[in-house]
């Protein structure tokens, strides 16, 4: 039996749908993350899961328990908010108290609980600070602590690092992966950085516009993307895409046409999963890592418009007849002028192809 | 520097200190006045350097009139800032965070309350308060004071409440408070200078208030000190030295409660005003 069971969830404020029919399952100890764009419905997901807005249509369960409709409190889960919530008025062992007074548990146990959760989370010095004292990573422990005393069946993180500078981010982030790894507690975290999605997840649920485009593991998300928005999403720096069309298919490969490739056309070894006409818009989906520079049998002729260099590799962006901007990731620091041609083929990985309406080819 | 920001300058000095004068002349006449003999009193022209003496001060508090009213004060205004903030910061909270039928139109009322003159309702209140048999008694002020500085700790309060993030109520929720907990626990904590601005300003209208003390409280044992200063008030010699002394009495200790927390007024009165 799933752990965590989303059954056919719709949300609707008033007349206007922002979640439409999410089934979603997932099992004890799982990490999952929801991943998407701004406005697709994660953190309203995730709310709902909580307790904290009401389900229009559909069923949440958890650990075998109907709990669409029980109060918040009643749900056995935590929820590490993005502004930590945490009470600015009380110190650090009263926030992370505050829970276990409600439930009126004996001051003692209070006390070992807190001081278990502070020793696990460093923050066993902090304990009689107030928020205000405190640096952002350490409100994020509190917030962290405050959520693991209650022993929780569920853990519930809305975008708990996005408040966080890029080194305390990934510092952060191997903290929690770590706390899932000792604690063994169903999570469920919702993102918008699709690299805390691919370093923490046992699966990613991919949302749009309040659909699931795809569930899956990081690697079968990076490898086998569904669709063309999926393929964007995930992975970084961003796949390349080039509009071309289909001169032909037959059950080992199939030709596509575009300027961009030399000799204006590219052959992909590999037969698309379903019939493609010729003259049929097919799109092309190049990751930038497995693009190489100075390839034996360049694929792409591209001419160089700026590089970026990040120390170990650099980031080149070249521009390609009637194409997109094209990036790609070369090992090292070569010096590459604006405007010289590049020869460049696919290294590693493999060619993406999607059809018109963007489903994998 | 130019010389017409100089000019400027100086001018708007000058202007600040004139209506400075004009707002403060008033209190250093009355304390002057009250530590002054009868003669420097009346005086033509008046007399600016005099030998202070505290025999007003003296007659007046040998006088049980005058601290029987400072006792009613105390016990009115006390009372009704106690009652105006038990009842008026729930419902504060609610304005604040409820989604309710009518919202809109209790607020308005709530306000409204505020807006009438005094004067208007001063007949009808009296009647009714006769037909019930609450004249003179401690309880008609309270109750009407109730009236006119309930509106004000909602005001106030729901804008403060409004400012707390609702994260944190969320937060309490899900560890399992109940909604008084969540009011009682974080939301009046954090709506502390709040709260106390509007119990500040319920305090002075109350202690202030003189044409309901007057109306409802014919008894000289519960007259209030406002009404008590009036009293001095007729007769073809004014006694002003005390008067004066009375006044200084009565207004000295609200103007030190708000100079102590004049920081807390000034946060208050901007709280209003942007959403």
């Amino acid at each position: 039996m799933p752990f965590l069971k989303l059954d056919g969830i719709v949300k609707r404020y008033g007349s206007v749908p922002v979640i439409h029919g999410v089934s979603l399952e997932a099992e004890e100890g799982e990490f999952v993350v929801f991943v998407g764009p701004s406005g697709c419905g994660k953190s309203t997901l995730l709310r709902m899961i909580a307790g904290l807005e009401e389900v229009t249509d559909g069923d949440v369960s958890i650990d075998g328990r109907l709990v669409t409709g029980v109060a918040p409190a009643d749900r056995e889960v935590s929820m590490v908010f993005q502004s930590y919530a945490l009470y600015p008025h009380m110190s650090v062992f009263d926030n992370i108290a505050f829970g276990l007074r409600m439930a009126k548990m004996p001051a003692n146990e209070i006390k070992a609980r807190v001081d278990e959760a502070a020793r696990i989370l460093q923050i066993g010095s902090l304990l009689e600070r107030k928020p205000k004292q405190l640096s952002g990573g350490q409100r994020q422990r509190v917030a962290i602590g405050r959520a693991i005393v209650r022993k929780p069946k569920l853990f519930l993180f809305d975008e708990p690092l996005s408040n966080l500078d890029a080194e305390l981010r990934t510092q952060m982030r191997v903290e929690i992966a770590k706390l899932h790894r000792d604690l063994g507690v169903t999570m469920v975290y919702v993102t918008h950085d699709q690299i805390e999605a691919m370093t923490l997840a046992d699966r990613i649920v991919v949302l749009r516009a309040g659909v699931i485009e795809q569930v899956g593991s990081p690697s079968e998300l990076y490898d086998e993307p569904a669709n063309r928005f999926v393929a964007g999403f995930i992975g970084s720096p961003k796949m390349n895409f080039i509009e071309a069309k289909a001169v032909g298919s037959d059950a080992s490969s199939i030709t596509l046409a575009h300027p961009a490739f030399v000799g204006g056309q590219l052959t992909v070894d590999r037969p698309p999963k379903r019939a493609v006409l010729p003259g049929a818009a097919v799109t092309i989906g190049l990751r930038p890592d497995s693009l190489s520079l100075g390839a034996a049998k360049p694929l792409l002729n591209l001419t160089c418009d700026f590089s970026e260099s990040l120390g170990g590799h650099t980031q080149v962006y070249a521009t390609a007849p009637q194409a997109p901007q094209i990036a790609f990731v070369v090992g090292g620091r070569p010096e590459i002028a604006q405007g010289a041609p590049l020869a460049v083929g696919v290294g590693s990985g493999r060619v993406y192809l999607f059809d018109s309406e963007g489903a994998a080819l | 520097m130019s010389s017409t920001w100089r000019i400027g300058s100086i001018l708007h000095a000058v202007g600040l200190v004139v209506v400075l004068a004009f707002a403060l002349f008033p209190f250093y006449w009355m304390v002057t006045s009250s530590l002054k003999e009868q003669t420097d009193l009346l005086a033509s022209p008046p007399v600016w350097m005099f030998k202070p003496s505290f025999g007003n001060y003296q007659a007046i508090f040998a006088d049980r009139t005058v601290m029987t009213a400072v006792l009613n004060s105390l016990i009115v205004a006390t009372s009704t800032t106690a009652l105006s903030v038990a009842l008026g910061t729930p419902a504060a909270y609610a304005l604040a965070r409820y989604e309710f039928r009518g919202k809109a139109d209790l607020w308005f009322w709530f306000i409204s309350n505020r807006m009438i003159s005094p004067i208007v309702l001063a007949l009808p209140i009296y009647l009714v308060s006769r037909q019930v048999g609450l004249l003179n008694t401690h309880l008609v002020l309270i109750l009407i004071y109730l009236t006119f500085n309930l509106p004000i700790v909602v005001w106030i309060c729901t804008d403060q409440f409004r400012s707390i993030p609702r994260d944190l109520e969320e937060s309490a929720r899900l560890e399992g408070a109940s909604q008084f907990d969540v009011f009682w626990r974080i939301y009046l904590p954090l709506g502390v200078p709040g709260v106390a601005v509007s119990a500040i300003f319920a305090f002075i209208f109350s202690w202030n208030e003189l044409l309901y003390a007057l109306v409802l409280i014919t008894s000289q044992d519960l007259k209030t000190a406002p009404v008590v200063a009036t009293n001095f008030m007729s007769g073809y010699e004014l006694p002003w030295g005390k008067i004066m002394a009375t006044g200084t009495v009565i207004v000295l200790p609200v103007t030190i409660f708000a100079m102590l927390v004049s920081r807390h007024m000034v946060r208050g009165l901007t709280m209003g005003a942007t959403k």
